[in-house]
């Protein structure tokens, strides 16, 4: 059965005690936002995934799908955001295949909230949920302790205070599309350019009552890495080594299986 | 005596001392302006709207009074995510009982149950709660669920860090029986003084007046010095 | 297991093996003086030159302080403009006392000028900074400090030291926190580590690459690839580059934006 596996609980306290220090995990120390607008919501978030002060990925992706129309962005611990919002995306669609219903935004926050408080905070997430459902627009925040809040605008993440200043200048009440996305990508480059933290792209997603939900994966590159002025290729011959072995073309055909699958390869599709 | 490192509930010097007022790391406080009264016709619950994470303001305009049945609600103070889990607990065993007696819960059956549930895991929880409510065969009710998880049946009731700052303001202006106008007047004035004292406390004032009529929200502004718009919905 | 539990339960305690505590450890509130204010710097040597360059980000934790706060300097120039001055100075790691030491060090270079009337050479500068950083050995400046000029003989000279005064002469040298990654990419593109001549052996008989020294404008191009590829990997690199170039015919300054995320 599912769940976490504590077999290692009293060894790593063991060496703990004795100095050795706790694995570092990817944070992703991260501005996300959340904003509703008149027909649906926004969310956004950078793109910049951190481990200490040094850069792990620079095009990561924190926006995470729950539903076709609930998506959520995550800050915390990146393992962490992942394997939740995973999970209750899976419980999510069973619940409506059972219920026979649309999910509601509703639902998955109390399942994120009802998960993360088990956990008491040691399971890293925080979480900006937004949606569109039969009952409207949703927009939440979720913290690693389990505690919501539910409002127009949100921030989350070590980049939250920089985002939620361009909020609290500029946001006005009836949104358009427009108006929300422009708000929220420019809540997010507040982030990116004032906050260690977060950094690189913006990605966008856009949730809306009579359409197909837009994913606007790097919607804006305001930090593109300029042409290098050197070029470092060596010439063949300039690494030294012990031993070689060649394998030729011919020979690969022994090493690898080639099996035809029969039917749409995109049904076979078990991740991105 | 010695007393080991951040070990809770020894016996000192002074008695028992249980540390309590503890939040974990990063742990969304609700340091609170809360109260309840009664007053003639049923009660009235308030509540600031300030929810912080250390220094940071999370949530401006939270709302700290919650629905547990149609005319039994809470005031919450403490950690947000404790409140929030045990008031959910709370919601739906009160639902469950309404439904299987026919008949919906006094004040009294869901102040028991947020006592069970407060005082049975007080190692793991910092919640103070205000419960208020009213029901037609004892008309209004306030109970208070201090930190330890114990039950107080009161008057009137108020919590959280901001309660400290206006001990003396209520004392003074409180009379039994008020009509509906002076309560209001009552807790909105008090609610006022805690948040300007508390810095923890702050936002708008949020009220919920329970009668045999049902349950009515209030809304005051700071920008209008806390005299509007009043009543809403 | 055990053994701990013998250790707690003579607090009377419950002996929970390997108990935390249920409460926020009690805060020490003493002053630390010290602050990390994150950053880089990098010096190259040539034939005829020295380049000193740094990131003109500072920063505190997540939030940056400043997007321009040099960190290389002129030492012993004039006041106001440094104009005249032959050695320069590059401080990374707390700014506050980065820049006490900068001070320190101009003012005695100044000094030495009145007092000997000649300019204080660049040897006798690096052995006078290593004494300034071990006077303070027990209160060190929280500062890496790269030296550079040119040497009795005209050669560009680079002295790097650590906080306590501990120096060495060399040819290239980075500092600060994207030291980890950028003095690799020295030591394989300045030194030619790990790089040896095509063809010129088998196995352990291959010739590694010839040492030679760079000239001026491959050095150049070098230290910017370094700083914008540090710019990508580390958070605290970034916002500019500035960079001071020492020749016989004096100092030049340049300044290159860098990425501001």
């Amino acid at each position: 059965m599912g769940g976490f596996d504590f077999s290692n609980y009293n060894r790593n306290n063991v060496l703990h005690a004795k100095g050795v220090p706790l694995p570092k995990a990817t944070s992703t120390g991260t501005t996300i936002v959340g904003c509703v607008f008149d027909n649906g919501v926004v969310i956004a978030a950078d793109t910049r995934a951190t481990s200490g002060p040094i850069v792990a990925d620079k095009n990561c992706e924190k926006l995470h799908y729950i539903a076709p129309k609930i998506w959520c962005a995550g800050a915390g611990t990146a393992a962490d955001t992942e394997f939740t919002t995973a999970l209750i995306s899976s419980n999510i669609e069973l619940h409506s295949l059972s219920t026979g219903r649309p999910p509601r935004v509703i639902t998955c926050m109390t399942m994120l909230k009802q998960h993360l408080f088990r956990y008491q905070g040691h399971i890293g997430a925080y979480l900006v949920v937004a949606g569109v459902d039969p009952t409207g627009t949703g927009l939440y925040t979720v913290h690693a302790h389990g505690s919501t809040d539910k409002l127009p605008y949100v921030t989350m993440g070590s980049g939250s205070l920089a985002a939620m200043s361009v909020f609290e200048s500029t946001w006005k009440p009836n949104l358009n599309r427009e108006e929300a996305i422009a708000l929220a990508s420019e809540a997010i480059k507040a982030g990116i350019f004032n906050d260690l933290g977060s950094g690189s792209n913006v990605d966008v997603c856009v949730i809306e009552n009579d359409k197909p939900t837009d994913l606007l994966r790097n919607y804006m590159k305001p930090n593109e890495r300029g042409e290098k002025a050197r070029n470092y290729r060596f010439e063949k011959g300039t690494t030294a080594w012990v031993s070689q072995k060649v394998v030729s073309k011919e020979d690969m055909r022994k090493y690898v299986t080639v099996e035809e699958v029969s039917g749409d390869p995109n049904l076979m599709e078990v991740d991105s | 005596m010695v007393n080991a490192h951040g070990v809770t509930g020894v016996l000192g010097e002074d008695g028992i001392h249980v540390d309590m007022q503890h939040l974990k790391s990063g742990e969304v406080n609700l340091g609170t302006s809360i109260m309840a009264i009664n007053f003639k016709d049923g009660v009235i619950l308030g509540a600031d709207s300030r929810t912080t994470t250390g220094a940071y303001i999370a949530n401006r305009v939270t709302d700290k009074l919650t629905q547990v049945h149609d005319t039994i609600w809470c005031c919450r103070s403490g950690s947000a995510a404790d409140t929030q889990a045990v008031a959910d607990i709370v919601s739906y065993h009160l639902n469950m009982y309404a439904i299987t007696n026919n008949e919906a819960p006094s004040t009294q059956v869901a102040a028991s149950l947020f006592q069970e549930l407060c005082y049975e895991n007080k190692d793991m929880l910092s919640a103070g709660i205000i419960i208020a409510g009213y029901d037609p065969r004892h008309g209004g009710q306030v109970y208070q669920i201090p930190l330890g998880g114990s039950l107080h049946k009161q008057a009137y009731s108020i919590g959280g860090s901001g309660s400290t700052y206006i001990y003396g303001y209520c004392d003074n202006h409180w009379k039994e029986n008020m009509t509906e106008e002076e309560g209001i007047n009552f807790v909105r004035g008090a609610l006022q003084e805690a948040i300007k004292w508390d810095g923890s406390s702050g936002g708008v004032i949020r009220l919920v007046v329970l009668t045999a009529k049902g349950a009515v929200r209030h809304l005051y502004l700071p920008d209008t010095g806390y005299t509007a718009p009043g009543v809403t919905k | 297991m055990m053994s701990a539990m013998g250790h707690q339960s003579q607090n009377g305690t419950i002996g929970y093996s390997f108990g935390t505590p249920t409460t926020a450890p009690h805060k020490e509130h003493s002053f630390y003086p010290y602050t990390d204010n994150g950053g880089s710097t990098l010096g190259i040597t040539g034939a005829d030159f020295a380049i000193l360059a740094g990131d003109t980000r500072s920063v505190a934790g997540y939030n940056i302080n400043s997007r321009y706060s040099p960190k290389v300097f002129k030492i012993g120039g004039e006041d106001d403009t440094g104009d005249n001055a032959h050695i320069i100075l590059s401080v990374v790691g707390f700014a506050a006392d980065g820049h006490a030491l900068k001070e320190r060090l101009d003012a005695i270079v100044k000094m030495y000028k009145y007092q000997h009337g000649k300019p204080m050479s660049v040897r006798a500068c690096a052995q006078r900074l290593s004494t300034i950083l071990y006077q303070k050995r027990f209160f060190p400046y929280y500062v890496t400090a790269i030296l550079a000029g040119l040497d009795e003989e005209g050669k560009g000279a680079l002295y790097s030291y650590d906080p306590v005064g501990s120096y060495e002469r060399e040819q290239c040298r980075a500092a600060g926190s994207a030291a980890s990654l950028i003095m690799p990419f020295l030591d394989n593109q300045v030194s030619f580590k790990n790089q040896y001549i095509p063809g010129s052996g088998e196995g352990h008989d291959l010739q590694a690459k010839k040492k030679e020294l760079l000239p001026m404008g491959t050095v150049e191009q070098l230290v910017k690839d370094a700083f914008t590829s540090a710019v990508e990997r580390h958070i605290e690199v970034g916002d500019g580059l500035q960079m001071m170039v020492i020749t016989k015919s004096g100092i030049e300054e340049k300044y290159f934006p860098l990425k501001k995320d």
